[in-house]
């Protein structure tokens, strides 16, 4: 493992220092935070799976939507707590996870991005009509259980999950096998020459990613309380994972922190000023910039100004 | 730091506390700032709470309005509401949302207690929320009448005209794939064809995007039902204008949102004449009484850009607005929820024409039975199922735009000031 002394001193800053955030910020902005938060924990799924083997899915909210549901339908309609319904949940991604394999095993590139926004698609289409008693159909479910109150808790909550879901993923990738699956994203055939089983590697990443937007899936449902698959299954939702993840820095699980924080804010904190839709406008022409100028994301920036920092401080 | 910076800072400080102790009734407004019924809810308040401070404002206090944008997206729904209440701490939040918009942030409205009016979304599934949790729900009100009394009073449209006046027997149900689509299509193939012994032959369900309605009239067509109903929401100038230019040998009616706006016949190029769709009260084409024309004028004294006329939820939001802060006055403000509920439940606003009741801005009791569909509405806008519409009005009326850009009620007879005709392409 290539971990070093300072990538462990600023993993405690981070946490000391969201730990003590509500101390010093408004809870409007705790607020913002929490989807800030949400969004990283979606956008490093994503990466898990996408910015390492170079598997780009556009099929993401059919993940995160399988676990919202199962454990808004579980708790809803069925009482079951929700100690059992959120791990049920992170199960049934799981196994969702798994379908969404399959087509991993024959096709790649624009063709596998095509079959898994099918998947979000086919969700979409299914939870309307299969069961809609269950589903809520058109209209989704409002009146689901949260766990916390308050903007506070809420925000100790998702900050517990992206701590432990970033720095255990973070952890993960520093192992032979996050060094395995970039190498996938490099070169499949070249990993497959070497004697590793791609299948079996593929097949934990595509795990790992389903356990993610899983659990984040149903956290973020019993925060908002509510579900519909108009928000779920939309390909704007794809879009705002995918940037954040390539604004970031993909393949780095840092990187989709960054970017999810940096377009949650932007647009949060252009909404007195540009209250309309105009503010995407802005969003949208910051982030072609931003990946025009800098392809490799706000995570390699912050490198590059870390090296300058300790050059100037050298010399 | 320098003095100067902090002294800088120090004073800018200041002028913001300033500004905001002037600030103390806050007003915010959830919906989407970019379609006609958002910014109809949003005018008719900003109208309201004009009118409010040019008398002063309310307990000796300027009311404020600000504004959160959903774009009609679920999520953004959240955070809008998030964002009105944790960080400009309103006190009151009026509401242009539509459907799975207010579904979404009504659990925020629970959590936070804070007073709200929607006067767009329409679903009874709210108005049973008020019925099952009367404690958590005491902050919402819904002015506009709930979507099973706008689908009772339709059944009888279609019983009076469609069944007995124009003879047909069967229909064909063209529905946009969207959760309102869902909704009415089941309440059409539940309640209209039992009801009104009008036998639903299909069911076709579009996309949104769908830009040549050709093959799906064709199929309708096809399906030998004697009419359309259609339900569409989005774009709904695309299907109207097809409808006329295909001159597609069949009526069709049902709901259609952009026939509800003022800008519809320009929407189409001039190709909407026959379309008929349910509204809600007032309508285009709806005679006005002498306080809602006036309400009309002033609106269009000062914007210039459209609706040129409010939808039905711009009169909601400007007599909605007015009711919930005279609720507040009589509550000593929106700090005690439970008062101002109790407040607002009390207000009563009834319009008239020629001396007879026409418009009503009130609330149906909690324990309060509505005699048709037999169950209660609490918090829900006050609404009249049956003729001569002498309680309330009614819960929705049926326009027709005719071939010449003109639009009139056809349904209820008691609110007609036309008659439902064929488009001239189409034989009886």
């Amino acid at each position: 493992m290539n971990i070093r002394w300072y990538h462990l001193a600023l993993w405690t800053a981070f946490i000391v220092g969201m730990f003590f955030l509500p101390q010093l910020v408004s809870k409007g902005t705790l607020r913002t935070i929490i989807f800030a938060n949400y969004l990283a924990i979606f956008a490093i799924s994503w990466d898990v799976l996408s910015g390492r083997t170079g598997y780009v899915s556009f099929g993401h909210p059919f993940l995160i939507g399988l676990g919202a549901y199962t454990t808004a339908i579980l708790t809803k309609r069925f009482d079951v707590p929700v100690e059992i319904s959120i791990p049920a949940a992170v199960l049934v991604t799981m196994v969702g996870g798994s379908l969404l394999f399959l087509p991993a095993l024959r096709v790649r590139g624009s063709y596998f991005a095509l079959v898994t926004l099918a998947f979000m698609e086919l969700m979409y289409q299914l939870v309307q009509v299969i069961r809609p008693d269950l589903t809520g159909g058109t209209r989704g479910m409002s009146g689901i259980q949260t766990l916390t109150r308050g903007a506070v808790n809420g925000y100790y909550l998702s900050f517990g999950l992206i701590a432990s879901l970033g720095f255990g993923m973070w952890l993960l990738m520093k192992t032979r096998l996050g060094t395995a699956l970039s190498a996938i994203g490099m070169n499949e055939e070249a990993v497959r020459g070497s004697g590793l089983n791609t299948t079996k590697l593929k097949l934990a990443a595509f795990m790992l990613s389903a356990f993610v937007a899983g659990l984040g899936g149903a956290f973020y449902v019993h925060y908002l309380g509510s579900i519909a698959p108009r928000a779920l299954f939309d390909i704007n939702f794809v879009f705002t994972i995918i940037v954040a993840a390539i604004l970031g820095g993909a393949s780095t699980i840092i990187g989709p922190i960054f970017g999810a924080f940096f377009l949650t804010f932007l647009l949060e904190y252009l909404r007195p000023y540009l209250p309309g839709a105009e503010r995407y406008f802005i969003y949208g022409g910051i982030a072609l910039v931003l990946y025009m100028f800098e392809p490799k994301g706000l995570h390699h920036v912050l490198q590059m100004a870390l090296s300058a920092i300790k050059g100037k401080s050298r010399s | 730091m320098s003095v100067k910076k902090i002294t800088l800072a120090a004073l800018m400080g200041s002028a913001l506390a300033a500004t905001s102790a002037y600030a103390d009734i806050k007003v915010g407004f959830i919906g989407s700032l970019s379609s006609d019924t958002g910014l109809s809810t949003l005018r008719g308040a900003e109208m309201a709470i004009d009118e409010i401070n040019a008398k002063g404002g309310i307990l000796g206090e300027k009311v404020v309005l600000v504004k959160a944008d959903t774009g009609e997206d679920v999520t953004e729904g959240v955070k809008a509401y998030e964002y009105l209440a944790e960080t400009e701490e309103v006190d009151f939040v009026i509401s242009g949302s539509i459907d799975d918009v207010s579904l979404a942030w009504l659990p925020r409205m629970i959590e936070y207690q804070i007073p709200t009016l929607d006067t767009w979304t329409s679903y009874v599934g709210i108005i049973d929320m008020v019925v099952e949790d009367p404690d958590a729900m005491a902050p919402y009100f819904m002015n506009i009448a709930s979507d099973e009394a706008l689908a009772t009073l339709y059944i009888n449209f279609g019983k009076d005209v469609l069944k007995d006046r124009m003879g047909w027997d069967s229909v064909v149900i063209l529905a946009e794939d969207t959760a309102f689509g869902g909704a009415i299509t089941g309440l059409v193939t539940d309640a209209l064809a039992p009801v009104a012994d009008i036998e639903v032959k299909d069911i076709i369900t579009y996309d949104v995007g769908t830009v040549d309605f050709a093959p799906l009239f064709s199929k309708a067509q096809a399906s030998g039902a004697d009419f359309i109903y259609q339900i569409s929401t989005v774009n709904s100038q695309v299907i109207s204008s097809q409808y006329v230019k295909l001159q597609v040998p069949l009526a069709m009616t049902g709901v259609n949102v952009g026939a509800m706006g003022m800008e519809f016949w320009e929407d189409t190029g001039g190709a909407g004449g026959g379309i008929s769709t349910l509204s809600p009260v007032p309508s285009v084409g709806f005679d006005m009484d002498p306080v809602s024309a006036d309400f009309v004028k002033a609106y269009q004294a000062r914007y210039t850009s459209r609706p040129m006329v409010p939808h039905f939820n711009g009169f909601n939001a400007y007599h909605g607005v007015k009711q919930a802060l005279a609720a507040a006055e009589e509550a000593g403000g929106f700090g005690d929820v439970k008062a101002w509920s109790a407040a607002m439940e009390k207000q009563d606003l009834t319009l008239e024409k020629d001396g007879k009741l026409w418009l009503r801005y009130a609330y149906w009791g909690k324990d309060e039975v509505e005699p048709v569909t037999q169950r209660t509405y609490p918090h829900n806008g006050r609404f009249d199922l049956e003729a001569p519409y002498d309680t309330a009005q009614p819960s929705m009326v049926v326009v027709q735009w005719k071939e010449d850009g003109s639009v009139g009620v056809v349904y209820p007879f008691e609110y007609a000031n036309t008659e439902y005709t064929l488009p001239s392409w189409v034989k009886e």
